[in-house]
């Protein structure tokens, strides 16, 4: 008998949740050796189709089978079993176990004793192999996220998936971790192993895989293979109409007046490590300061600082020459988008309506003579809702029932429309769609040009590129390098993001 | 993906939302009841009599209704000082303890013969009372709000505390204590300090009209003012609440101490109301029933009220139940408690559902996505 062709078929695959119809016969396959990307805007259903793969959701028709055997999935194990791993968006690992005890658990033993060796010596050859060296005994916590993800592969290989699963694989990663996981791949697909690879990064897909599978609501948009695919197209297929989120274009700046000032700012993170370090940085008005590194380098403290959340332990920070130090943001002068919409942003029990004066329930017009003034809160509301456009049947639904685009649009009426002098805004596109992307842009770019000073922390360099006028990059709480964004370029801003200076290069 | 619009109960405005919960509550209730019933018929009783006999117990003439009244008083009170919590994501399990120190604080001063009128040294009492139970509300509340102490271990403990605390008062306290008694109790309440009897022959106080009063106080100020917009915003995002500049800290002190002046409240009135003393374990377990007022009434201020009178029908016709059929006393404890199961069972399981069907399916990805 001949050896199968497809390692992966997928075919009419429907999952319907109560009102919702998530996957609309929807089919892809992926051959031996082949690395598939698949592309889909997020709530498009990927992961509710590869969710139906790893045996955590049935589908409700529609067959999968795996070397050409049709195969009936019906949990994780099952398809563990039948070599499908899965490395998730949101890492599974135990945190306060170690790489190897990660490595092991799961794996059913009829041993009394746990005998590891034999295990990290497996391990540690498959390290060698792929090139995604660990340490064995290091508690998984203390790794960096790049690491932490070579774990997740490496469990998956050790138990020796076929067709591995990568659901937004370099979302965590720095560029040369991205070209190591590049690499990594490469070598998987040589011995025949597939790849299935999910991302909204168009770059990526056009870089790394064979052939791209297209899903837009729910539904099958096309499959092509890669090397007819431009970044254009494939956005073109995702969006469903054209969109770009290239540079914008922009007038230079008149004048320089400075609105931010910080000086020598010295901070600490939650578990006490310095988190900034003499930190020097002045963002002047009409400019839009992109701050660019890999998370966790000082980007949420170096927000927090400013927005008075977290005291810093040293330094002065002071907005159009009045201190900030010490004082909770005041809309009038700092918006504030915050890096996480549910945790810090939003009430997620609370209205549109509430949601939106969050910041000023206790002040007039909202409240009046220490009561609330319900029918100015729900004008301010309607107004709010018609003037950014935010999508909601009404004011008094909860702002939890809203997609992740229209919950931003909540927080930017919010934060901006008080016109403040200053605005930070952290990661303000993290989950969302491209088209909501590119809205977010638009309102940044406007904030510019109102004049507002605009300091813009991303983990996408794309968009720290498209929308920058200064980019600075911060590593271990240092400045490590600032460039001019009309002339940065991805390799330059990468070097800097692993802490490599640019006198160095030069 | 796609979505599939379905006209539900949620999509009609404001009464909805108070439709969907209210009979969620009652199908829980109904559960409970049903559940109870089989034990009940498994205990050699026929449960449609015994809960004909509950019925009776608790409205079968004016002195049962009456006695329903005076049970629920503590129940509101204290229950609202939970549920206050609650809105605000704090678990106040202290009320017991509340409660004991409520007591001891209007009892000083209600055993003193000022020669003060009834309703100053009322007045007096009550104050004396709450002043006691904020005092002993502030630790739990300055060490959940500074040094990050789960506030349920804390309250449970102090619970003990201030139960002993009692205990020495009124055996071994000569200020306090009734000397030569045969049960440790404290000296007598003044007349003055005695709250009126509403109805002759009853033990009627208007303790109950206090708790519903307070109850809707609460309910307006959680909904209408900006400290229960505080409240609600620290209940629902405590990050959202920092970020927005409200100072937590002190915010979840003064939800603390609130709660624990409420249940302050329900131990004073329990003794210049009805006992007219303060007992050793005057109050046993009653704290303990407002935790499970709040949680069937969902933290709602109104909804306290009625699992309030719920849970006083029960116990007060639960006793005549139990002396009519022969079911154990502690059915009552059991039916009460698979009533708050079924209906937080029920709840969440609804939660779930509409979640679900929301016509927004975007937000349905959104939530996928954070579950994985």
């Amino acid at each position: 008998m001949e050896e199968p062709k497809f390692a992966l078929q997928m075919t009419d695959i429907t999952k319907r949740f109560p009102g919702v119809l998530a996957n609309d016969r929807i089919s892809l396959d992926c051959k031996k050796g082949e690395v598939l990307g698949l592309l889909g805007e997020n709530g498009a259903g990927k992961t509710t189709l590869m969710n139906v793969l790893y045996g955590m959701h049935q589908p409700d028709s529609g067959k999968i089978l795996i070397n050409e055997k049709e195969v009936e999935i019906t949990s994780p194990s099952k398809a563990i079993e039948l070599g499908i791993g899965m490395v998730h968006q949101h890492f599974k690992l135990v945190e306060t176990l170690t790489v190897l005890e990660n490595i092991v658990l799961g794996i059913p033993s009829n041993k009394v004793f746990l005998d590891l060796e034999p295990i990290r010596k497996r391990l540690l050859e498959l390290c060698q192999e792929y090139e995604l060296y660990v340490d064995p005994d290091a508690e998984v916590w203390k790794l960096p996220v790049g690491q932490q993800q070579w774990v997740e592969i490496l469990k998956a290989l050790y138990r020796n998936a076929q067709v591995l699963v990568l659901d937004e694989p370099t979302a965590v990663l720095t560029p040369s971790e991205s070209d190591q996981l590049c690499r990594a791949i490469r070598r998987l697909t040589s011995e025949g192993r597939s790849i299935i690879f999910i991302s909204h990064k168009l770059r990526e897909v056009v870089e790394i895989t064979d052939r791209v599978t297209i899903i837009r609501d729910g539904k099958l948009v096309g499959t092509i293979p890669t090397s007819e695919a431009t970044q254009a197209k494939l956005a073109h297929m995702m969006v469903g109409r054209p969109v770009s989120i290239d540079r914008r274009p922009r007038q230079a700046l008149q004048q320089k007046k400075p609105v931010l000032v910080m000086k020598d700012v010295n901070a600490l993170d939650e578990r006490g490590i310095q988190a900034l370090k003499n930190f020097n940085l002045t963002v002047h008005a009409g400019e839009i300061v992109g701050v660019a590194g890999v998370d966790g380098n000082g980007q949420k403290e170096l927000a927090e600082c400013i927005s008075g959340l977290k005291k810093p332990v040293s330094g002065t920070i002071s907005v159009n020459d009045t201190l900030i130090t010490d004082v909770v943001a005041d809309p009038k002068f700092i918006g504030f988008i915050p890096e996480d919409r549910q945790k810090t942003g939003l009430v997620m029990d609370f209205s549109v309506a509430e949601n939106l004066i969050i910041k000023e329930y206790d002040k007039e017009p909202y409240a009046e003579k220490r009561l609330l003034n319900l029918q100015n809160i729900k004008k301010h509301a309607q107004d709010m809702i018609k003037k950014y456009g935010i999508k909601t049947p009404t004011d008094t639904v909860k702002v939890s029932t809203l997609s992740g685009g229209n919950q931003q649009k909540v927080i930017i009426a919010r934060e901006l429309d008080s016109e403040p002098i200053l605005d930070i805004a952290c990661h303000p596109t993290r989950g969302l769609d491209m088209g909501a992307v590119s809205g977010v842009h638009d309102v940044l770019m406007k904030e510019r040009e109102r004049g507002a000073a605009v300091l813009f922390v991303s983990a996408e360099l794309q968009e720290i590129l498209a929308l920058s006028d200064r980019i600075i990059v911060l590593f271990r709480g240092e400045i490590m390098g600032e460039v001019d964004g009309d002339t940065a370029d991805a390799f330059t801003i990468g070097q800097l993001m692993l802490g490599q200076a640019l006198e160095e290069k030069t | 993906m796609k979505t599939e619009k379905k006209a539900n109960i949620t999509t009609i405005p404001f009464l909805g939302d108070i439709i969907l919960s209210g009979s969620r509550t009652l199908i829980g209730i109904a559960l409970g009841l049903l559940t109870s019933g089989i034990l009940i018929a498994l205990s050699n009783a026929n449960p449609l009599v015994a809960y004909g006999a509950m019925i009776k117990g608790a409205f079968g003439d004016i002195y049962a209704f009456c006695n329903v009244l005076v049970r629920v008083s503590p129940l509101l009170l204290g229950g609202m000082g939970v549920a206050i919590g609650n809105k605000a994501g704090i678990w106040n399990t202290g009320i017991e303890g509340y409660m004991y120190l409520g007591a001891i604080g209007s009892g000083l001063v209600a055993i003193q013969d000022w020669g003060l009128p009834s309703a100053l040294h009322i007045l007096l009492a009550v104050i004396a009372g709450m002043a006691f139970a904020a005092a002993w509300g502030l630790i739990p509340g300055y060490l959940r709000a500074h040094r990050g102490v789960n506030e349920v271990t804390c309250t449970i403990m102090l619970n003990y505390v201030a139960i002993y605390l009692t205990n020495w008062l009124v055996s071994d306290a000569g200020f306090f204590a009734e000397s030569g008694a045969f049960f440790p109790m404290s000296k007598i309440f003044q007349d003055s300090a005695q709250l009126p009897i509403l109805l002759r022959g009853t033990s009627l106080h208007p303790g109950v009209f206090v708790g519903i009063i307070v109850c809707l106080i609460f309910f307006f100020l959680l909904k209408y003012t900006p400290f229960g917009f505080r409240t609600r915003m620290l209940g629902g995002n405590p990050n959202a609440a920092r970020y927005s500049g409200v100072d937590i800290k002190k915010q979840i002190i003064l939800v603390m101490v609130l709660g624990a002046m409420l249940g302050g409240l329900g131990g004073a009135i329990e003794v210049i109301g009805l006992r007219h003393r303060v007992y050793s374990d005057f109050v046993t377990g009653v704290g303990y029933e407002c935790i499970a007022v709040a949680l069937l009434a969902g933290g709602n201020p109104v909804g306290v009220i009625f699992a309030g009178f719920f849970f006083a029908i029960l116990k007060v016709g639960g006793a005549t139940m139990s002396i009519e059929t022969g079911v154990s006393s502690s059915m009552t404890s059991i039916i009460m408690a698979l009533c708050v199961l079924f209906v937080i069972g029920v709840g969440l399981t609804d939660n779930h559902r509409v979640k679900k069907k929301s016509n927004k399916a975007d937000a349905v990805a959104v939530v996928k996505q954070k579950e994985e």
